[in-house]
C-alpha cells in the first residue's frame, strides 16, 4: 500500500511543472556549479610588508620576493596605501628597524599590523600569529626555535589553516544541504494539496489508515530528498570517501527535513503559505550551512539550528575524513532532531486530516 | 434475513454547543435509495461524516452491513464508495491513475479501469490530466471511483449539482444498476426532482432530527391537494384552465365529463411536489 | 419592445478551428426571462461573454438596449448586472462591505442592497466576512450584487445550483417579481426544471448553433406523447394504467377506471425540458 501511495506521489512530484523543473534545474545546475568552482585551495592571502631595516637579512628579502603572496614595498605609506585601495591584500606590516634588531637579538618588542577593513575579527588573530612568525623570519636563523608558532593552531570554521580546502569542497555540504531543503517545499506543497483538494479525505475515508498515509509521506519525502543528494554524492566521486557514514548522515538529515516539511504542512492552509514558510526555513537552515563556506560568519546561535548538525557532520565525513566517532555527537543530536520533527510535524498534520 | 445495510440508532453530535445531529434513528435496506434532504446547516452533512467514519459520534451507534462504524470503522470503510460535494481527484493524473490508484487500496482483484470508464462515459478522454476535464466529466469519474471497489454502501453528495442533463443521466443511470446489484445508496441532494425520482424513502432532516421519514409518493399525497388541473382548448383556438377536485362525491363522473365534452390539451393531478413538502416540513416561510 | 438582438454572431477563438459559436441570431424582449441552454462548451459562455462586453473579436450585429454593442461604453454596465456561477467576493470584507464595494462603482445611487440582503436571508450574516460563507451563502450574496443597483438586464448563470430549495425558491420568487417590473434576465442554467419554471422562452444551444428555441410550454407539447398516465390503488398496491388522449372521452376502461379506483395521480405525458435537453444535444457527452 505504501509503495502505491509513493509511487503517486513521487508520479505527482514530477508532474508538478515547477517542482519537476527546480528538482531537474538544481541537480545540473549545482553539479554545474560544482565544477566550475576553482579545484585550488584559496589560500592566497596578500600580505603587504615594509622592512624598515635595508640591514635585514638580504636572503630573506630576496625569498620573501620570489613568494606570491608576500609583496615588499618600498615605504611604509606605499604600503599603507596598497592595503586600502587595493583588494590584493589583507594585512599589511611595517617591521621598524629597531623592531627587526629586537627580534634579533631574541628579545620581546611589539609589531604593528594593519588590517584591511574588511578582515573578519578571528581571521585578524590569524594573521597576527602569521606575522609574528614571518617577522620572526626576518631573521633566518631563528627559523627553528620558532616552530612553536606552528602549534598556535587558530581554526577558522574547520582547520582552514592545517588543511586548506578548495571553494568546491567547502562549497559542497551547503550544496547538498540546499537541496535536502528544497524538497520541504516539495513535500509540503504534495501534502497540503492533498488537503486543500480533499484527495487526503477521499484516501482516509476508505480501507487506508492514517498512519499508513503518513508512513507514505515519509517515505516519498526521503526518496525526493535523498535521490537527489545521493546522484550528486556519485557523480563527484564523494560517495567513496566513507559510504556507509555519507549515507547515514544525509538519511538522519533528511529525516529531519521531512519533520519540517510535515511541520510546514500541517501549519500551512495553501502552497502559497507552503512556499512562504518553506523559504524562511530554507534560509534559517541553510545560515550553518552557509558559516562552512564563508567561516567569518560562525557564530554560537547557529548551534540551536538543528540544520548545523547535519551541515558540520557532511562537512567533517566530505572533507576530513571523518570517522563514525568524530561525527557520533552530530549524528546522535541529528537522530534525535529528525524523529522529534516527524513526530511533532505528524501529530500537527494529524489534527488537519 | 441480513441485517440492514445501514442501521442507525439514537445518533448524535455535537460542535461545540452546536447540536448538529439530534439523536436520529433509521434503517436502509440493501438495494435501497435513501434520499437525505434538509436545509443548509440541518446536518445531512455532519450525518454523512458520522456515518462514513470521518467523525466520531457522541451519542448513539451506527451499523453499517453489521459493523460497528467506530470500533470497526476500517471494515466498513473497505465497503464504501462515497462521492463527495466538491470533487476531490487528482487532478495531476488521468482518469485512469485515479482509478487503479483506488483499486490497489482497496485491494480490487482483476480491475478493469476501462471498462468501468466506458461506463460513466469517459473513454476516449482516459488518457488526459483529470485537471482538463469539465465538470460533469470530473464528477463522472468521481462516481466512478466510488464504484472501483463494487461497493455494498454508497454515498452520494449532491452527485449531479450543477451538471448537465447528459451527465446527470448517465449518474442517474449508474445509480440505478448500483441498487439493481443490491447496492444501498445514500442520497443527499438540493434537487427535489431528482430525490424524487431515485429515492425509495426519503428523510427530511430539520434541525439535526428527522421530521418525515416515508416514500415519495406518500409524502406527496399526505402533502398534496386533491385536485387536478387541465388545459383545454376552447373552440376559438385558446386555451383556458379548468379544475376539478377530487375526493369528493360525483369526481369520478366530472372527470370523465372533462375529457368527453372538452378538448384536454394537458391534464394534471395537484400532487405536492417535494420541493414543496420540503418548505412546508423544514417550516421556514419565505417571507423576510 | 427588444432588450437584446443577436444577428448571425459568430466567433473563433484564436488558435482553434471550429467556431465556439457558428452565425446565432435571436432576440430577447423587454421583461422576458430568456433561458439559455445546453450541454457545457456548446458556446453558451461565450456568447453570454459576448454580450458581457468581455470578448471582442466576434462577427455579426448585436443590439443591447437600442444600441449597438460595439457603441457603448462603460456606461453598458450601469444598467447591466452579472452574476457567474463562481462565486467572486472579497474574502476578507464583509457582505455588507463587499456590497458597497461595488455599489460605489455606479453612478447611480445604489438603494437596494439592504432590501435583496433580506430577500436571500442574508441580513443576519451581513456583516460576516465572505470568507466565512458557505457555498449557498457566497451564492446569495452573488445575486444581491447583480441586481442591487437596479439593472434593466441582468446575466445569471446557475442562479440556484447548490441551494436547499427554500433558498432556491426564494431567488425564483424574485426573479419572477422582477421580471414583472420589467427587468430583462438572460439566463443559463444545466436545470431544467428552474429553466422550465422561470423561462418565457428558452433556446437551445449545440456545437455553436441554436437548435431550439421556443416556449418551455410548446416544447413539451410539440416532443411529449398525446397519452395519460392514470396511477391507482388496488389492495396489491399501486397500478397504472396508459391511455391515448384521442379519443379518452369514449374510452370505457379510462371511464371504468375513474369509476371503480381509488385514484392517486393523472397526468398527461408532454415532455420535460430535460427529455427535450437529451434528445437535441444527442451523445454530446464529452
Amino acid at each position: 500500500m505504501i509503495g502505491t501511495l509513493v509511487a503517486k506521489d513521487v508520479k505527482l512530484f514530477f508532474r508538478n511543472r515547477f517542482f519537476a523543473t527546480v528538482t531537474g534545474l538544481a541537480l545540473v545546475l549545482y553539479l554545474a556549479i560544482y565544477f566550475l568552482l576553482p579545484l585550488q585551495t584559496e589560500n592566497s592571502v596578500g600580505v603587504a610588508i615594509h622592512l624598515e631595516d635595508p640591514a635585514a637579512s638580504p636572503e630573506f628579502r630576496q625569498r620573501l620576493a620570489e613568494e606570491e603572496d608576500f609583496t615588499l614595498f618600498p615605504s611604509k605609506d606605499e604600503m599603507l596605501a596598497a592595503l586600502e585601495d587595493t583588494d590584493d591584500y589583507f594585512v599589511g606590516m611595517s617591521v621598524p628597524a629597531a623592531a627587526a634588531q629586537a627580534v634579533a637579538r631574541g628579545e620581546s618588542t611589539t609589531l604593528q599590523a594593519f588590517y584591511a577593513p574588511d578582515v573578519p575579527a578571528e581571521a585578524k588573530q590569524v594573521f597576527h600569529e602569521l606575522l609574528v612568525f614571518i617577522a620572526n623570519a626576518v631573521n633566518p636563523d631563528l627559523l627553528a626555535r620558532l616552530a612553536p608558532i606552528e602549534e598556535t593552531e587558530f581554526v577558522l570554521g574547520h582547520d582552514l589553516l592545517g588543511q586548506p580546502l578548495s571553494v568546491r569542497d567547502r562549497f559542497l555540504p551547503l550544496l547538498l544541504l540546499a537541496m535536502v531543503m528544497t524538497e520541504v517545499l516539495g513535500l509540503g506543497t504534495l501534502i497540503v494539496r492533498e488537503i486543500e483538494t480533499g484527495t487526503a479525505r477521499a484516501l482516509l475515508t476508505g480501507p487506508l489508515r492514517l498512519p499508513t498515509f503518513l508512513a507514505a509521506k515519509i517515505v516519498t519525502g526521503l526518496v525526493l530528498a535523498m535521490g537527489q543528494v545521493v546522484i550528486v554524492v556519485l557523480v563527484t566521486g564523494k560517495i567513496v570517501v566513507s559510504p556507509l557514514l555519507l549515507l547515514t548522515t544525509l538519511f538522519l538529515g533528511s529525516l529531519l527535513i521531512v519533520g519540517m516539511a510535515f511541520f510546514i504542512a500541517a501549519i500551512s492552509r495553501n502552497n502559497t503559505s507552503v512556499l512562504a514558510w518553506g523559504t524562511l526555513t530554507l534560509i534559517l537552515f541553510l545560515i550553518p550551512a552557509l558559516s562552512i563556506m564563508l567561516p567569518g560568519l560562525a557564530s554560537g546561535w547557529m548551534e540551536l539550528v538543528p540544520s548545523h548538525y547535519f551541515a558540520d557532520a557532511l562537512h567533517r565525513v566530505l572533507n576530513f575524513q571523518a570517522g563514525w566517532a568524530d561525527v557520533a555527537r552530530d549524528l546522535s543530536l541529528l537522530a534525535a532532531a529528525g524523529p522529534a520533527a516527524l513526530v511533532i510535524g505528524g501529530a500537527v498534520l494529524r489534527r488537519r486530516l | 434475513m441480513t441485517s440492514p445495510a445501514i442501521s442507525v440508532k439514537d445518533l448524535s453530535f455535537s460542535y461545540g454547543d452546536n447540536l448538529a445531529v439530534d439523536g436520529i434513528s433509521f434503517d436502509v435496506a440493501e438495494g435501497e435509495v435513501f434520499g437525505f434532504l434538509g436545509p443548509n446547516g440541518a446536518g445531512k452533512s455532519t450525518t454523512v461524516r458520522l456515518l462514513t467514519g470521518q467523525l466520531t459520534p457522541q451519542a448513539g451507534t451506527a451499523e453499517l452491513l453489521g459493523m460497528d462504524i467506530v470500533s470497526e470503522r476500517k471494515k466498513a470503510q473497505q465497503e464504501m464508495g462515497i462521492s463527495y460535494e466538491s470533487t476531490n481527484l487528482y487532478e495531476q493524473l488521468n482518469a485512469v491513475e485515479n482509478l487503479n490508484l483506488f483499486a490497489r487500496l482497496y485491494k480490487v482483484a482483476d480491475f478493469d479501469a476501462m471498462a468501468l470508464l466506458e461506463r460513466v462515459g469517459l473513454s476516449g478522454r482516459e488518457k488526459e490530466h483529470v485537471a482538463n476535464y469539465s465538470k460533469g466529466m470530473k464528477q463522472r469519474l468521481m462516481m466512478a471511483r466510488a464504484l472501483v471497489s463494487r461497493p455494498r454502501l454508497l454515498f452520494l453528495d449532491e452527485p449531479t449539482d450543477g451538471l448537465d442533463p447528459v451527465s446527470t443521466q448517465t449518474i442517474h443511470a449508474l445509480i440505478e444498476t448500483a441498487t439493481r446489484e443490491g447496492t444501498a445508496v445514500f442520497l443527499t441532494t438540493h434537487d427535489m426532482v431528482e430525490a424524487d425520482k431515485l429515492s425509495d424513502r426519503v428523510a427530511f432532516i430539520h434541525e439535526g432530527r428527522i421530521v418525515a421519514l416515508d416514500t415519495p409518493a406518500a409524502l406527496k399525497q399526505r402533502f398534496g391537494m386533491r385536485a387536478l388541473k387541465a388545459e383545454v382548448r376552447l373552440a376559438n383556438g385558446q386555451t383556458e384552465l379548468r379544475e376539478v377536485a377530487l375526493d369528493e362525491s360525483g369526481t369520478a363522473q366530472a372527470v370523465h365529463d372533462l375529457f368527453r365534452n372538452e378538448h384536454v390539451l394537458t391534464v394534471h393531478s395537484e400532487e405536492a411536489t417535494l420541493e414543496d413538502i420540503f418548505i412546508d416540513i423544514t417550516g421556514r416561510g419565505l417571507q423576510g | 419592445m427588444t432588450m437584446i438582438q443577436v444577428s448571425d454572431l459568430s466567433l473563433t477563438y484564436p488558435g482553434t478551428r471550429n467556431p465556439a459559436v457558428d452565425g446565432i441570431s435571436f432576440e430577447v424582449g423587454q421583461g422576458e426571462i430568456f433561458g439559455f441552454l445546453g450541454p457545457s462548451g456548446a458556446g453558451k459562455s461565450t456568447t453570454q461573454r459576448v454580450l458581457c462586453r468581455l470578448l471582442q473579436h466576434w462577427s455579426g450585429s448585436v443590439t443591447v438596449m437600442d444600441r449597438s454593442l460595439a457603441d457603448w461604453g462603460q456606461g453598458y454596465f450601469a444598467h447591466v448586472g452579472v452574476s457567474f456561477e463562481l462565486p467572486n467576493h472579497y474574502l476578507q470584507l464583509t457582505a455588507r462591505e463587499n456590497l458597497k464595494l461595488f455599489a460605489n462603482l455606479y453612478p447611480q445611487d445604489v438603494t437596494r442592497s439592504e432590501d435583496l440582503l433580506a430577500v436571500v436571508d442574508l441580513t443576519a450574516d451581513a456583516d460576516t466576512r465572505v470568507g466565512q460563507f458557505s457555498k449557498g451563502m457566497m451564492q446569495r450574496l452573488s445575486f444581491v450584487r447583480a441586481f442591487q443597483h437596479e439593472p434593466r438586464l441582468v446575466f445569471l448563470d446557475e442562479p440556484t445550483a447548490g441551494l436547499d430549495p427554500v433558498n432556491a425558491r426564494r431567488i425564483t420568487d424574485h426573479l419572477q417579481t422582477l421580471r414583472a417590473d420589467g427587468c430583462t434576465i438572460f439566463l443559463t442554467t444545466h436545470d431544467m426544471h428552474v429553466a422550465d419554471l422561470l423561462c418565457d422562452r428558452v433556446a437551445f444551444m449545440v456545437q455553436g448553433r441554436l437548435a431550439l428555441i421556443d416556449t418551455p410550454r410548446n416544447l413539451r407539447l410539440a416532443h411529449g406523447r398525446k397519452q395519460v398516465q392514470v396511477e391507482y390503488r388496488t389492495g396489491e398496491g399501486q397500478r397504472q394504467e396508459l391511455f391515448d388522449l384521442d379519443g379518452i372521452g369514449g374510452n370505457e376502461r379510462f371511464a371504468e377506471l375513474l369509476r371503480s379506483e381509488e385514484i392517486e395521480t393523472i397526468h398527461t405525458q408532454e415532455a420535460t425540458l430535460e427529455d427535450i435537453f437529451i434528445r437535441t444535444t444527442g451523445e454530446q457527452l464529452l
